[in-house]
């Protein structure tokens, strides 16, 4: 055989062999693709689910104050915006999306404690089975989910940053108080929790726009 | 005694198929049990039984155990996590209740079944907790009408939740009143916003529609649909008719009735109709013909049929009719018909035949080859009612739309129309399903001997319920039972080879194809003796009677000389007899009678007034005296006469045998006058002197005429056979009856004494008086002898 049939022999196969690698290539970035599409459904999905339970907790918890506030008596108005509790800031602080997102579960934890000491006061207030003290265990479940939600998150999206601790460190909660100061403190406390919560839907809807790409939306009015 | 014990035992039996659902709770915005139900796989002995746990637990987004990083913080969300557990159950269903029910978080459940020999755990089921959502019906559920928009409603309805907890979707259905057709609607929903509101369009106007909303979780595969709300039910306004009305005939007594449906798109109530008629080519006036309940049927398909109007088509060969609807809105179009006195043409429609399938009937006929026809209309019809339905020119075959009872029979019909004008049609009977009759026909009898023969009148048509195809006869003597079958379109029928004088029971079931009927029992007696028994007697009976008639007649005239001996006494001809005067003063001579001469015979009249009263009377009188008769009074000759001479004895006993008429020795007086014209026990009127009395030798009394020959006789009486004149000196009983038999003998008839009994007392009357009263009666009193008599 002469040179020139051997160097088309191997023309042909680099060809061959070029082809298929740029087929591959085109399917591993497809596959990209379908994954990202599918994260991005699944980061929606999540978000999505957050956003509405911070809503529900929000609408949950303004019928709570209006229960609360029909079972403490007279109470003059402006009470409930009241300082001097130690109640936590309801604004989110932070910058960067993990920041936001460690703050919004930080102050969920500190609403919880302040929920926790509100229903051990209004236990000794209320008459047992009342309303109001059913009402405040159903905000601290609630509390205890959305925390977890929005961990749960965290982790997903930021597998590795740990969760930093609250800055201000522990929780404090007030003084052993009076009645008087109990029932205004409990008013404090849950009128402070539905202004966070509010804030709190705001920021997981920025968070949803801005870490999850814009998924189509699977609604239908079909059903079982 | 050492030994192992085995005991046979299954694992636990694994749950499968788990299904939950959560059901709100009523009217509050919470679902606080969790129910599931699961299948179970496996075997289980009967002393090891498997209990079942559920198991519910609020797992994170994404986030397992098993991928959870250890540290701080995911041992904390572990230990947050959420788990719900029902009691331990042995059956496939178990709840949990959620103290606040964990909307936006997924579920994750799970079934773990336990026995002695270990646990299994189910598959689980992860879903979103709205997956098994069940919220409450729809409430506060409006139905608004726009009299601009009589083809629409608006809905308005509440939701059950809000939607911050589930985001809903609605589903309306809606149907006509009284129709069970629903139409389904699903409402759909804005992106920010769920609807709670819609406009059903496309209704019928004037129409009661049933509207129902029910809601479910607007995201695909999630949640269950809420029962339906309560019912509300509307009416769209009112249009104008956008259908003709379905206008139709029906022939009765000689008249044409128009007869009408609503038209299929009425739009409103229909409160009138407009007909115009049209006999020639002049248009007629217009009718305006309110609508009112009374004039309505009820059709088979519950459209009511209205009576518009009665034409009579006597005297005019068609008319044509168009017809249009009213309403509060405005008039419907025209529908038009061309109505025949009678349908005229060849018969267009062929091979019609009726069939009926699964519960329907179903109608087929030739189409024609050269009519023109535009539409076919079935008619049915029964008990007077009528129905119809109309079809294209190219339907062949239909099935009746009406609704139609079984056991009834209608008369079914298919009508060809060219252009409005009603063709010849073709007609069956036809059942949409036959029964057997509900009674049998009631049978009547004319038994004769040896046969009797029935009849009956054909069932009721509304018991018949079907077609007869015969009738069986059963007849009963005693225990023997026989039958005869017979086509279904006689009524009568003569049963022969009976046993007479015998009771018979029968009866008559009438039968169709899918029974029979069984008629009352009728008996009858058939006859004791036959006709032709009858007959033979009666003409043996009359052969024998005529037999010994004749036998009877050839004896008397073969032997009646013996007869006239035995019954009629010789009695002298008195036109042989010597007439000599004789006088009353004068002992009577007593001459020697000649030969062949009865004389001195003494007849002695036993009075006419005796006899008269009754016959029966005569006859006991006279029967005392029977043997002889002795006159102590002198009667001569027939007229009671007086005789002075001495009273002697009158014999004219028959038993005393002898022919009076043959012995010529002895001589007897025949007649002795006494003067005295007195009746028995009357006082003798003085008699006239020298009376003289004409006397006959003769034994033949006198004739009236004879003894006074002035005196006119009149007419002659037929009553020649007198039992108050007695020629023959007799036994009154006997006399009366033989003269009663010669009377029969002698073809002759015996007379009422009544008159004579006037005469009687008229002769009794005169009796005092001269010859002239006695002579009054003589002809009555005369009895010749007829071929009794012997000339002397």
């Amino acid at each position: 055989m002469n040179g020139h049939v051997k160097s088309m022999n191997f023309q042909q196969r680099a060809e061959t062999a070029a082809t298929l690698l740029c087929f591959l290539l085109l399917l591993a970035v497809d596959s990209t693709k379908t994954v990202a599409a599918a994260r991005n459904r699944e980061c929606s999905s999540d978000l999505e689910r957050t956003l509405r339970l911070t809503k529900l907790i929000h609408r949950q918890t303004g019928v709570l104050i209006k229960t609360y506030k029909a079972f403490q008596g007279e109470m003059g108005p402006g009470v409930c915006k009241a300082t001097g509790f130690d109640v936590p800031d309801p604004n989110i602080s932070g910058l960067e999306p993990s920041e936001r997102m460690a703050s919004m579960y930080t102050h969920l934890q500190a609403f919880s404690s302040h929920l926790k000491r509100v229903q051990e006061q209004q236990t000794d207030l209320q008459l047992p089975g009342s309303i109001v003290l059913r009402k405040i265990n159903e905000s601290r479940v609630q509390n205890k989910r959305l925390s977890s939600s929005i961990n749960s998150l965290y982790h997903t999206f930021f597998p590795n940053l740990p969760l930093p601790e609250p800055a201000g460190g522990p929780t404090t909660l007030p003084p052993p108080q009076t009645v008087f100061q109990q029932k205004i403190y409990g008013c404090v406390v849950l009128t402070t929790y539905k202004v966070f919560l509010a804030n709190m839907s705001k920021n997981v809807k920025t968070l949803k726009s801005k870490m999850c790409r814009k998924a189509p939306k699977s609604t239908s009015n079909s059903g079982r | 005694m050492n030994g192992i014990w085995l005991k046979k035992r299954y694992p636990p039996k694994r749950a499968t198929n788990i299904s939950c659902v959560a059901e709100q709770k009523e009217n509050e915005p919470s679902f606080p049990v969790l129910s599931c139900t699961w299948e179970t796989v496996g075997h289980q002995t009967k002393d090891e039984q498997t209990t079942y746990t559920l198991m519910v637990e609020i797992p994170f987004p994404r986030l397992n155990r098993a991928d959870c990083i250890t540290g701080v913080f995911c041992k904390g969300i572990i230990n947050r996590t959420e788990t719900y557990t029902s009691s331990p159950t042995p059956h496939n269903k178990a709840s949990v209740s959620f103290g606040s029910f964990p909307h936006h978080m997924n579920l994750d459940i799970w079934v773990v079944s336990q026995s002695s020999l270990g646990k299994i755990e189910s598959e689980h089921l992860r879903q979103d907790a709205h997956y098994f959502v069940k919220t409450s019906a729809p409430s506060n559920v409006k139905v608004i009408v726009e009299q601009s928009f009589p083809t629409s409603l608006l809905v308005k309805w509440q939701h059950p939740i809000d939607q911050v907890y589930i985001k809903l979707t609605s589903q309306i259905r809606f149907c006509q009143d009284g129709s069970l057709d629903w139409r389904y609607v699903d409402v759909p929903n804005a992106d920010t916003s769920v609807q709670t509101s819609f406009r059903l369009q496309d209704l019928q106007p004037g129409k009661d529609y049933v509207i129902q909303v029910r809601c479910k979780n607007v995201r695909r595969n999630r949640g269950y649909w809420s029962d339906w709300s309560d019912s509300v039910t509307e009416k769209t306004p009112e249009d104008r008719p956008t259908s003709k009305p379905d206008l139709w005939w029906k022939s009765e007594n000689g008249e044409a009735q128009l007869i009408c449906k609503e038209p299929k798109f009425s739009n409103g109530r229909i409160t009138a109709y407009s007909i115009k008629l049209r006999y020639t080519k002049k248009e007629g006036e217009q009718e305006i013909i309110p609508v009112n309940g009374s004039g309505t049927q009820q059709s088979v398909d519950q459209k009511p049929v209205t009576l518009l109007k009665r034409i009579s088509l006597a005297d005019k060969p068609s008319v044509r009719v168009c017809v249009a609807a009213i309403n509060s809105v405005g008039t419907s179009p025209e529908a038009c018909l061309h109505i025949p006195a009678k349908p005229s043409g060849t018969q267009t429609v062929e091979g019609m035949n009726v069939s009926t399938l699964d519960g329907q009937m179903f109608v087929e006929w030739k189409q024609p080859n050269s009519a023109a026809v535009t539409e076919y209309v079935i008619e049915w019809m029964s008990n007077g009612k009528i129905d119809w339905q109309r079809e294209r020119n190219s339907t062949n075959k239909t099935a009746i739309k009406g609704k139609l009872q079984p056991y009834v029979c209608y008369n079914v019909s298919v009508y060809p129309i060219q252009s409005g004008f009603i063709r010849k049609p073709a007609r069956l009977e036809a059942y949409l399903k036959q029964g057997a009759p509900s009674e049998g026909p009631s049978t009547q009898s004319n038994p004769a001997y040896y046969s009797a023969e029935l009849w009956w009148n054909p069932i009721p048509l509304d018991k018949r319920r079907g077609f007869i195809t015969n009738y069986t006869i059963f007849y009963q003597k005693d225990h023997q039972l026989k039958n005869i079958t017979v086509p279904g379109n006689i009524t009568s029928y003569d049963l022969t080879n009976l046993s007479g004088n015998t009771k018979y029971d029968v009866w008559i079931t009438a039968s169709t194809i899918a029974g029979s009927g069984k008629g009352i029992s009728h008996s009858f007696t058939t006859l004791k003796y036959a006709p032709e028994m009858v007959a033979g007697v009666v003409v043996g009976v009359s052969l024998g009677f005529l037999f010994f008639v004749l036998m009877t007649t050839l004896l008397c005239f073969y032997k009646k000389e013996v007869i006239k001996k035995n019954l009629w006494p010789q009695i002298p001809n008195p036109g042989e007899s010597t007439i000599g005067n004789w006088s009353p003063d004068y002992p009577s001579k007593v001459e020697t009678p000649k030969e062949n001469c009865v004389t001195g015979v003494c007849v002695l009249n036993v009075g006419v007034c005796e006899v008269t009263p009754g016959f029966e009377e005569d006859k006991t009188s006279l029967s005392l005296k029977k043997d002889k008769y002795l006159s102590e009074e002198h009667s001569s000759g027939i007229f009671g006469s007086s005789c002075m001479s001495s009273p002697r004895q009158s014999v004219s006993d028959s038993d005393e045998g002898p022919d009076l008429a043959d012995s010529t020795a002895s001589t007897v007086q025949y007649s002795s006058v006494v003067a005295s014209s007195g009746y028995k026990g009357q006082n003798p009127a003085p008699q006239p002197q020298h009376s003289i009395f004409s006397r006959s030798e003769s034994t033949q009394p006198l004739l009236d005429s004879e003894e006074h020959p002035d005196i006119v006789q009149e007419g002659s009486r037929q009553v020649q056979c007198s039992p108050r004149e007695s020629l023959f000196t007799h036994g009154a009983e006997n006399q009366n009856t033989i003269e009663s038999d010669n009377c029969r003998l002698l073809g002759m008839e015996q007379h009422d004494f009544c008159p004579l009994k006037e005469e009687a007392e008229q002769t009794t009357e005169s009796d005092s008086q001269s010859a002239d009263a006695e002579s009054a009666s003589p002809l009555s009193s005369y009895m010749p002898q007829l071929g009794g008599y012997r000339p002397q």
